[in-house]
C-alpha cells in the first residue's frame, strides 16, 4: 500500500488529533541556574532545551558588535540520539546552520535589541527527541528561555508547523505528517500582534492552498501563544511568592 | 477533551530504528447511532445508524446492527454492497487492515460508507478511550486486533444499552473466524458465521448466492487429487526475487490460447521482456492481470510461441480429462532454435487482480447440482465454479461473477454470483457487458455532477467576457461528420488585405463551465473520455454541455478558446496568437456539405470562399507534413447506416474520406502543435503533451517479410524513409495492396500516449513527424484538451491556475488514467462495432464476399474483407476430426493446405455466417471457397476461436 | 568517588498563596496601561500609545513612572553599588572587568588605589606596570562610580575594603537575589566572612586577622586555610546555593540562620533536594519569627 492515511474520512489524523488540534505541550522555565535564561519544552514527542545566555560582551571577534543594537547568536543542534537513526553529527551541517539562521532571523524581530548596544545575546537550542516540528518547538522553548533571561521582548514568538493533507490544512504534524504530507510550512507569529515573525516552507505548495495552511497555522500559532502564557504566568507567579515574604 | 497517552515503540529492520510515535484518545467520538443521547457533539452530523435497523432475520428478531470483521469484508464485500445489507458498523481496525490488504476492496468498501442510504457508520475505535487496547505480551498483531474489534462490540453492546428504549438493539459482530466467535461469545457478544447470518435473513434468498465461497468449503468440492504445484509464501517469493532466482511480472492470458501466456516483466526505463508460460501447470492458477512471480526454466526447455488458436472447451465436470494433454501435445512443435522465446513457470502469486468479471452460465448436466461453470466473456478469465440455486433463472442472462480463491486441487477457481445483467444477445445487456468488460464508467452522471452545470436558461454574462474578445463577426463555420452534435471545433479564413491571411481554429470552451476540483471536473476526469459506440454515445460531460452550450452550434453564440495564425499563401505562419473568445458560427456543415460548396463554382458567399482559403493552404500544409516524413497508415473503418427505429444496422459499408476531412484536419494538427509549443513553452515541468514512440526495428518484420514476398522493399530505418517505400510499394494489378500494406503498417505502430513534460525527454511524435503534439481540439469528448485548455489559459492570462495543475506528479497519474481510458474505450468501440457486425450478419444471413489474407497462422489464415472492413479467421482443423494436412513456414509465413499454399495478401473468396451455437460468443464464421483445397474445403466447425472483428481505430490521426 | 544518582521524581508544586494576586504581574506583550499619563521605565515599550511589558515580572511604580521588575535579569548597576567582579582584559589605562552586567565594567587606572597612598601622581611607568597589580582572572570588589550611557558601568575601588580578593570562594547567583542593604561586607559569627556583591557574585573567605594597610590590597596572601576555616566556607556556600534555589533573598542573616539550620546535615548533604527543602523551610520560619 502507498504511504499512510494521514487523515481517515472521519476527520481523525494518524495518531487520533483533529486537522486543527495541537500536540500535548509541556513546558518549563528555568531549568538551569547557571545560565541567565533556560527552557524546556514537549510538544507530543519533539523535545527541546533552550539556553539562553546574555546580554553580556561580544566575545571572539570585537567586528561583530553592533553599536545600535545587539547582536543575537544562536545555535541549534539535534542530540545524537533524537532521531530514528543515530545522527553523526550534532550540529554544523547545512540543515543545523541553516536552522540557526532561522531562529536569529525570529528573535531580531522580537527581541528589543536596541537597547542593548554593543552587547551579545546568545540563544543555544537544542531537540532532544525529534518528532516533527523541530523549529517550533525550537523556537517555543527559546521565547520561554528569554522570558526567563529577563530580556525584553516585544511579545512572545509561537512557532508551530503546518501542511495541507487532502484539501484540508493540519496543523502542528508529527514526524510521519512532515515527511507524508509534501509540503510543511513553519510559521512563526507574535500572536498580539498578529506579526509574522518567518514563514518558512520547503516545497511548493500551491497559492490557493497557502491562505488556508497559514490561517491554520496562524490560529495555532495562537493557541499554543495561550499555552506558553499560562506556564509563563505559572512561573512567574512560583517565583514570585518565593521571593516575596 | 483530549486525552492523551503517549508511547514508543521501537522497532527493528536492519538497524535499530528509534520510533517515537504518539496515540491520543479521546472521548468525543461518536457512535453514530440515532437512539443514543449520550454522545451527542456540539454540531451533530445526521446520525447514520437507523434507529429501527431492520432486516428479518430468524437468528435475531430484534433490530440489530452488524459488525463484520476483517475477514468477512475482505470476501464478502459483494454481500455488504448488497442494497438489504445496511445499518453496519465499520470499525477503524478492520478498515486499516482491508486497506492494507487490498486497495480495490478498500476503495468498494469505502464507496459503501460513502453512501447515505447505506447506513454505513465508520467508527474510530483506535481512538476512542474505552476501545482502544493495547497489544499484550506475545500477542500477535492480528490476534490484538481481533481483541479490539471484540471489545469495540462489546462496547456497542453495552453502550446502546444505555439508550433509552435501546434495550432490544442488538450488536452483532460477524465473523468466519471459530475463535474469535467462541472467544466473542465468552466476553456477551452476540456473534455470528456471515454465512449462517446471511442464510437466517428472511425474504432475500438470492443474498445467498452472492456469498464468497469459504476455503473450507471449497474444499469438500473437489477431489483430493491435486492439479496445480503449491504457489511459494511471499516470504520465499521476495527472496527469491531478491536474489534473482525468480522474476516479477504482470501475467498476461494469451487471447488465443487458454494454455499459453506471457508474463511481462518490467525492465529498466520503458522497455521489459516478455516470458513465456506454457502448460496449466505452469500456468499454475495465474488468472490474466495479476502480479506474479516466475522461475525461468532451464534453456532446453525453452519453447515457441505457438500459433495454435485454442479454446477451453474443458471438461464439463470437474474431473480432469485427457484432453487436456492432448492439447497440450499440440503446443509442442519443432521449431529452428532462434525462434526459442524465454520459458517460464509461475511459483508464486504476489497480488491478486481480481474483478468482478461478466460472463454467462454454462449448466451443469446434473439438473439438481447447485454448482455451475461460468464462462466469462473475456477469453483471458479462465472459467469459474459458481454455486447458485436460482441457475435456472440465470441461464441465458449475462451475469456477473467475481472469483473468491482457487484451490490447488480444483481445475478452476471458485467465485461467486454478483448480479445479473439482462439476457444474452439483448442490445442493452450486451453494450453493458462490453463497457463493463471494458471499465467504462457509463452511470447516468449523479445529482452531485450535475449541480456543477450552468444553470438554464443560459446567456453570455458580463463576466464572461472578460479576458475575452469579441469575434462574432468573423464567419466561423464548422464542418463535421453527419450527424455530430458535439461540435468542439470551429474554423474560418480572411484575407487580411495586407497580402496575408488570417486563419482561426476555435475550439469549445469547455474549460469555462468546468471548473478545476469540483464533482463535474472529477467525473470527466475519471472518465477521461466520451466513447462512441455504434448507437450510443458514452460522454465525457454531461450532455447539457456536451451537445448545447459547449457544441459550437450555427447562429448561436458561444464561448470559444481560439488560435489564430497569420499565414501568407503558402501557409507559413507569420504570426499565432492564442485568444478566449466569443464566436458565433454561421454554418454547421457536413463533410459532403463543406465538399460540394468548394466545388460549386456558384456559390460565392464568406462561408464558402473562406473554405476554398482554407482548403487551399490545408493541402500546402498536408504536403509539407508529408514532406517532413508523416505517416499515412490506413486502417478499414466501417459506418453502420442504422434503422432508424429498431436501432439495427441495416447497412455496413466502410467510411470513405473527402478531401474536407483532412482539411479540418490538417488545421487541428497545426493548432494542436502550435498550443503544445505555447504550453512547453511556459510549463516546461507541468505541460501535458502527446508523444508517439517510434516502433523497435522488430515491429516492421511482418510488413517486411510481406514485402519481400511480392519482391519489394520497405525501409523502416526511418519514419521519412517508411513513408516513402510505402508510396513506392505498388504491385501491378492489384491497387488494394498498396492500402493493406498500410494496414499492416498501422499494426506495426506503438500505442500514442499522454504524458507529462516534466516526467519525460522524449517528446517525439514519430506518427506526425512533429518534435512536439498535444491534443487540444476537442475538449469536449476528451478530458486531456480540457487540462490543455486550463495550461493554455494560464499561460495567457486569462485564467488563473491551481495546484494540481502544477503538480507533475499529479499530471502523470492523470495521463496514466488518460492512456488507460482512451486504451478502453478503443477496445469498446471495436467489440460495439464486433457486436453490430454480429447482428448485420444475423440478419443478412450467409453471405460471399471477397477478401485478402492479412496474416497466416500455424493452423488458420486471418482474412480481410474490404468491403466490411471485416476482419476473420478461417480455420483448417479442428479437434474431433483430423484436419487437412497443414505445413507452416515461418519464415515467409506461409501456410500450405493439401498442396494450397497460403501466402500473405492472397486473394480468397470466403462465406460469411454467424454462428450462433455458442450465445455468449456469438462469432461470425469464415469458411474458404476458393481457392478450394482438395479435402473438406469447409470445415465443419471452426474450433471456437471467434473472428476476430476489428474496426481499426486509428492510432495515429486520431486527432 | 561517590555518586549520588536518584531517579525522576514528580515536582512539586507550590501552592499558590492568595496574597500573590496582590502583586501586579505582567508577562511581556500584556498592556499595562492604555493612560498616556505614566513615563516609560524599565521592562516596558510603547506599542501604538499602549504602555505594555517586554519582560515578564513585577509592576512597580513610583510616581509617575511605570517600571517592571524581571524575576531574572542581568545585573543593571548604580551608583554604590557593591560589585565582585573578575577582570577580563587589560588596556590602555584601564581594566576591564565582567561583572554580570550586560557589557563588561571598567575599572580606570585612575580609579584605583595604587600603594603608596592617595596622593600618589600615576606616572607612565604605572601604565606599562598595570598587570602587576591586576591581571586577567584576578577577582576583585569594587563599587559602581558611575553609569554610561551604554549602560556599562565605571568601578572604584577607592577604599581599603575594596580591591583584589585572595584565597576564597566565588558564588554566583542571580542579582535580583541579593538584598540591598547598608553594608555588603560582613564578617559572620560562624567564622567566615562574606562580600554580597550586588550584581550577585558572592565572596566568602576567612576572615582577615588583621588589616593589612601596606599591601593596598594587591597583595595576596597564599597561607594555608585551616581546614575549619574551609569547611565553614563550604557549608556557606552550599547554604547560599540551597537558599538561591528556593529564591530567597540573601543578606547576612538569612545566610547565617541558614547557616545554623544546615549544622545537623553534613555538608555535602546540603545540596540534596530534601535537605536543602528542610533547611530552607526552617530558614524562612526563623526570619518570619524574626520580623514578626
Amino acid at each position: 500500500m502507498a504511504g499512510l492515511e494521514l487523515l481517515s474520512d472521519q476527520g481523525y489524523r494518524l495518531d487520533g488529533r483533529k486537522p486543527s488540534e495541537l500536540r500535548k505541550v509541556q513546558a518549563r522555565m528555568g531549568i538551569f541556574t547557571r545560565a541567565d535564561g533556560s527552557a524546556y519544552i514537549e510538544q507530543g514527542n519533539t523535545k527541546a532545551l533552550a539556553v539562553v545566555y546574555g546580554p553580556h560582551e561580544v566575545r571572539g571577534s570585537r567586528s561583530k558588535t553592533l553599536h545600535d543594537r545587539a547582536v543575537i547568536n544562536c545555535q541549534y543542534s539535534m542530540a545524537t540520539f533524537s532521531t530514528a537513526e543515530r545522527k553523526r553529527r550534532p550540529h554544523g551541517d547545512r540543515k543545523s546552520s541553516e536552522m540557526s539562521l532561522h531562529l536569529k532571523q525570529t528573535f531580531e524581530a522580537a527581541i528589543l535589541t536596541q537597547l542593548y548596544p554593543r552587547s551579545q545575546i546568545d540563544i543555544y537550542v537544542k531537540i532532544l527527541q525529534s518528532d516533527g516540528g523541530n523549529y517550533s518547538a525550537c523556537v517555543n522553548a527559546a521565547t520561554l528561555a528569554v522570558i526567563d533571561a529577563g530580556i525584553p521582548i516585544r511579545d512572545y514568538v509561537c512557532a508551530c508547523s503546518a501542511g495541507f493533507v487532502e484539501d484540508t490544512p493540519l496543523v502542528d504534524l508529527c514526524h510521519a505528517e512532515e515527511t507524508g504530507s509534501g509540503t510543511a510550512v513553519a510559521l512563526a507569529l507574535l500572536p498580539r500582534g498578529g506579526q509574522i515573525a518567518l514563514l518558512q516552507m520547503d516545497a511548493r505548495l500551491h497559492q490557493d492552498h497557502l491562505d488556508p495552511v497559514m490561517e491554520a497555522a496562524m490560529t495555532a500559532c495562537r493557541s499554543l501563544g495561550q499555552v506558553l502564557d499560562g506556564v509563563v504566568r505559572q512561573h512567574l507567579q512560583e517565583v514570585s511568592i518565593l521571593t516575596g515574604e | 477533551m483530549l486525552k492523551s497517552k503517549t508511547f514508543l515503540k521501537k522497532t527493528r529492520s536492519g538497524r535499530v530504528l528509534k520510533v517515537v510515535r504518539e496515540h491520543y484518545l479521546r472521548d468525543d467520538i461518536w457512535c453514530g447511532s440515532e437512539l443514543c443521547v449520550e454522545c451527542r457533539q456540539e454540531s451533530p452530523p445526521p446520525p447514520v445508524l437507523q434507529r429501527d435497523a431492520c432486516r428479518e432475520s430468524s437468528l435475531c428478531a430484534s433490530r440489530h446492527y452488524i459488525i463484520p470483521d476483517t475477514n468477512v469484508v475482505l470476501h464478502q464485500i459483494d454481500i455488504l454492497e448488497d442494497p438489504l445489507i445496511n445499518n453496519v458498523i465499520i470499525l477503524q481496525t478492520v478498515l486499516q487492515e482491508v486497506r492494507h490488504r487490498s486497495a480495490p476492496i478498500y476503495k468498494r468498501i469505502k464507496d459503501v460508507i460513502h453512501n447515505a442510504s447505506k447506513h454505513f457508520y465508520t467508527f474510530t475505535n483506535e481512538h476512542h478511550r474505552e476501545t482502544f487496547i493495547e497489544r499484550e505480551q506475545g500477542e500477535s498483531a492480528n490476534d490484538r486486533n481481533d481483541r479490539a474489534i471484540r471489545t469495540a462490540a462489546r462496547w456497542y453492546s453495552e453502550h446502546l444499552k444505555k439508550a433509552p428504549d435501546g434495550e432490544e438493539l442488538q450488536v452483532i459482530l460477524l465473523t468466519d473466524d471459530k475463535g474469535n466467535r467462541e472467544k466473542a461469545e465468552g466476553c456477551g457478544v452476540i456473534a455470528y458465521k456471515c454465512e449462517e447470518y446471511i442464510k437466517s435473513l428472511i425474504g432475500s434468498p438470492e443474498l445467498m448466492d452472492r456469498l464468497a465461497l469459504c476455503t473450507d468449503d471449497a474444499n469438500e468440492i473437489t477431489s483430493s487429487k491435486i492439479l496445480f504445484p503449491e504457489h511459494l509464501p511471499l516470504s520465499r517469493i521476495q527472496a527469491g526475487i531478491k536474489s534473482g532466482t525468480f522474476l516479477q511480472g504482470v501475467f498476461r492470458a494469451s487471447r488465443d490460447n487458454y494454455l499459453e501466456a506471457t508474463v511481462f516483466v518490467q525492465g529498466d526505463g520503458d522497455d521489459g521482456t516478455e516470458i513465456l508460460i506454457q502448460g496449466l501447470q505452469n500456468l499454475n492458477r495465474a488468472v490474466h492481470q495479476d502480479l506474479v512471480a516466475v522461475e525461468l526454466l532451464p534453456r532446453n526447455l525453452w519453447v515457441t510461441p505457438s500459433s495454435v488458436v485454442l479454446v477451453d472447451e474443458g471438461p464439463k465436470g470437474d474431473e480432469d480429462g485427457d484432453g487436456d494433454e492432448e492439447e497440450q501435445k499440440m503446443l509442442k512443435c519443432d521449431a529452428s532454435e532462434s525462434m526459442l522465446k524465454p520459458t517460464g513457470k509461475i511459483v508464486g502469486i504476489i497480488k491478486r487482480n481480481w474483478r468482478p468479471f461478466c460472463g454467462m452460465l454454462s449448466r451443469s448436466e446434473i439438473k439438481e447440482a447447485t454448482r455451475h461453470l461460468f464462462t466469462p466473456a473475456d477469453r483471458r478469465i479462465p472459467r469459474i465454479r459458481i454455486e447458485t440455486r436460482q441457475a435456472s433463472a440465470l441461464m441465458g442472462q449475462r451475469i456477473m461473477v467475481a472469483i473468491d480463491g482457487w484451490p490447488k486441487s480444483s481445475r478452476y477457481p471458485n467465485g461467486h454470483f454478483v448480479r445479473s445483467l439482462g439476457s444474452a444477445g439483448d442490445k442493452e445487456t450486451e453494450t453493458e457487458v462490453l463497457l463493463l468488460e471494458h471499465d467504462v464508467p457509463h452511470q447516468p452522471f449523479s445529482q452531485a455532477v450535475l449541480s456543477f452545470l450552468p444553470k438554464m436558461p443560459w446567456a453570455i454574462a458580463e463576466e464572461d467576457m472578460r479576458n475575452r474578445v469579441d469575434l462574432r463577426k468573423l464567419c466561423v463555420c464548422s464542418v463535421d461528420p453527419p450527424g455530430c452534435t458535439d461540435i468542439d471545433d470551429a474554423l474560418h479564413c480572411r484575407d487580411l488585405g495586407n497580402g496575408n491571411l488570417e486563419v482561426g481554429v476555435h475550439i469549445a470552451d469547455v474549460s469555462h463551465f468546468i471548473r478545476p476540483g469540483n464533482t463535474l471536473d472529477q467525473e470527466a476526469a475519471s472518465r477521461g473520455t466520451t466513447v462512441y459506440l455504434c448507437e450510443k454515445r458514452i460522454d465525457m460531460v454531461p450532455e447539457l454541455l456536451s451537445s448545447n452550450l459547449c457544441s459550437l452550434r450555427c447562429n448561436v453564440d458561444r464561448l470559444a478558446f481560439s488560435c489564430i495564425w497569420e499565414m501568407n499563401h503558402n501557409a507559413e505562419i507569420i504570426s499565432t496568437r492564442f485568444t478566449k473568445s466569443v464566436i458565433n458560427s454561421k454554418a454547421s456543415l457536413t463533410y459532403a456539405e463543406a465538399q460540394l460548396r468548394i466545388d460549386d463554382t456558384n456559390m460565392n458567399d464568406d462561408v464558402t470562399r473562406s473554405l476554398r482559403g482554407l482548403n487551399a493552404l490545408a493541402k500546402i500544409l498536408k504536403k509539407r507534413r508529408i514532406d517532413k516524413g508523416a505517416l499515412t497508415l490506413s486502417s478499414p473503418e466501417v459506418r453502420f447506416h442504422m434503422d432508424s427505429e429498431t436501432h439495427d444496422p441495416i447497412d455496413l459499408q466502410a467510411k470513405e474520406l473527402k478531401e474536407t476531412n483532412s482539411l479540418v484536419e490538417e488545421f487541428m494538427l497545426l493548432a494542436n502543435i502550435s498550443v503544445a509549443q505555447k504550453i512547453y513553452d511556459e510549463f516546461s515541468e507541468c505541460a501535458l503533451l502527446r508523444k508517439h514512440p517510434a516502433p523497435p526495428p522488430s515491429n516492421y518484420d511482418i510488413l517486411s517479410k510481406a514485402a519481400k514476398a511480392k519482391g519489394l522493399v520497405i525501409r523502416t530505418d526511418s519514419a521519412k524513409a517508411l513513408a516513402d517505400s510505402l508510396d513506392m510499394a505498388q504491385v501491378e494489378g492489384f491497387s488494394y495492396f498498396n492500402t493493406l500494406l498500410r494496414i499492416l503498417g498501422t499494426r506495426c505502430m506503438m500505442q500514442a500516449v499522454y504524458f507529462c513534460s516534466g516526467m519525460d525527454s522524449d517528446f517525439h511524435h514519430y506518427g506526425l513527424a512533429s518534435p512536439i503534439y498535444t491534443h487540444f481540439t476537442s475538449p469536449i469528448r476528451r478530458y486531456a484538451d480540457i487540462i490543455v485548455h486550463r495550461l493554455l489559459a494560464v499561460a495567457i492570462g486569462a485564467d488563473c491556475t491551481y495546484s494540481d495543475l502544477m503538480d507533475k506528479h499529479k499530471q502523470a497519474a492523470l495521463c496514466n488514467n488518460l492512456n488507460y481510458r482512451h486504451k478502453m474505450a478503443q477496445y469498446a468501440q471495436r467489440a460495439s462495432v464486433a457486436f453490430h457486425t454480429q447482428l448485420f450478419f444475423k440478419s443478412r444471413g450467409i453471405q460471399n464476399e471477397d477478401g485478402y489474407i492479412l496474416f497466416v497462422r500455424k493452423n488458420a489464415i486471418i482474412v480481410l474483407i474490404p468491403k466490411f472492413g471485416l476482419e476473420g479467421t478461417v480455420f483448417f482443423e479442428n479437434k474431433e476430426k483430423r484436419g487437412p494436412r497443414l505445413l507452416f513456414d515461418e519464415e515467409v509465413p506461409s501456410l500450405t493446405v493439401e498442396g494450397h499454399t497460403f501466402n500473405m495478401f492472397d486473394r480468397v473468396k470466403v462465406t460469411i455466417s454467424l454462428d450462433a451455437s455458442n450465445i455468449q460468443h456469438q462469432k461470425i464464421r469464415m469458411a474458404l471457397l476458393e481457392p478450394v483445397y482438395r479435402r473438406e474445403h469447409v470445415p465443419k466447425r471452426t474450433t471456437g476461436g471467434c473472428a476476430e472483428v476489428t474496426r481499426e481505430v486509428k492510432c495515429i490521426n486520431s486527432s | 568517588m561517590a555518586v549520588d544518582m536518584r531517579l525522576p521524581a514528580v515536582r512539586k508544586q507550590v501552592p499558590s498563596f492568595s496574597e500573590a494576586q496582590e502583586k501586579h504581574l505582567v508577562v511581556p506583550g500584556d498592556v499595562i496601561t492604555t493612560d498616556v499619563g505614566f513615563m516609560r521605565g524599565h521592562g516596558t515599550y510603547m506599542d501604538e500609545e499602549k504602555l505594555t511589558a517586554s519582560v515578564a515580572g513585577e509592576v512597580e511604580r513610583v510616581n509617575k513612572l511605570i517600571c517592571v521588575q524581571p524575576l531574572k535579569t542581568r545585573f543593571n548597576g548604580e551608583v554604590g553599588d557593591v560589585v565582585v567582579g573578575r577582570i577580563t582584559e587589560v588596556q590602555l589605562k584601564r581594566w576591564k572587568v565582567e561583572t554580570n552586567s550586560r557589557l563588561d565594567s571598567v575599572l580606570l587606572l585612575s580609579s584605583v588605589n595604587l600603594p603608596g597612598g592617595e596622593l600618589r601622581r600615576r606616572s607612565v611607568e604605572d601604565e606599562l606596570t598595570m598587570r602587576d597589580y591586576l591581571q586577567e582572572g584576578d577577582l576583585i570588589s569594587a563599587e559602581v562610580q558611575s553609569v554610561f550611557s551604554d549602560g556599562a558601568l565605571s568601578l572604584h575601588t577607592r577604599s581599603l575594603k575594596y580591591g583584589k580578593l585572595g584565597q576564597g570562594v566565588l558564588v554566583q547567583v542571580s542579582p535580583s537575589l541579593v538584598k540591598r542593604q547598608k553594608t555588603h561586607f560582613h564578617n559572620l559569627m560562624c567564622g567566615a566572612s562574606i562580600i554580597l556583591g550586588n550584581n550577585g557574585y558572592i565572596w566568602l573567605y576567612p576572615t582577615p586577622g588583621q588589616q593589612d594597610e601596606e599591601a593596598g590590597g594587591y597583595y595576596t596572601s597564599l597561607e594555608p586555610i585551616s581546614l575549619a576555616d574551609r569547611e565553614v566556607i563550604s557549608r556557606l556556600r552550599n547554604c547560599i546555593l540551597a537558599l538561591a534555589a528556593h529564591k530567597v533573598l540573601l543578606y547576612d542573616t538569612s545566610v547565617l540562620y541558614c547557616y545554623e539550620s544546615s549544622k545537623p546535615h553534613k555538608i555535602k548533604n546540603i545540596l540534596k533536594p530534601e535537605v536543602m527543602e528542610e533547611i530552607v523551610m526552617e530558614t524562612r520560619q526563623r526570619l518570619l519569627e524574626q520580623v514578626g
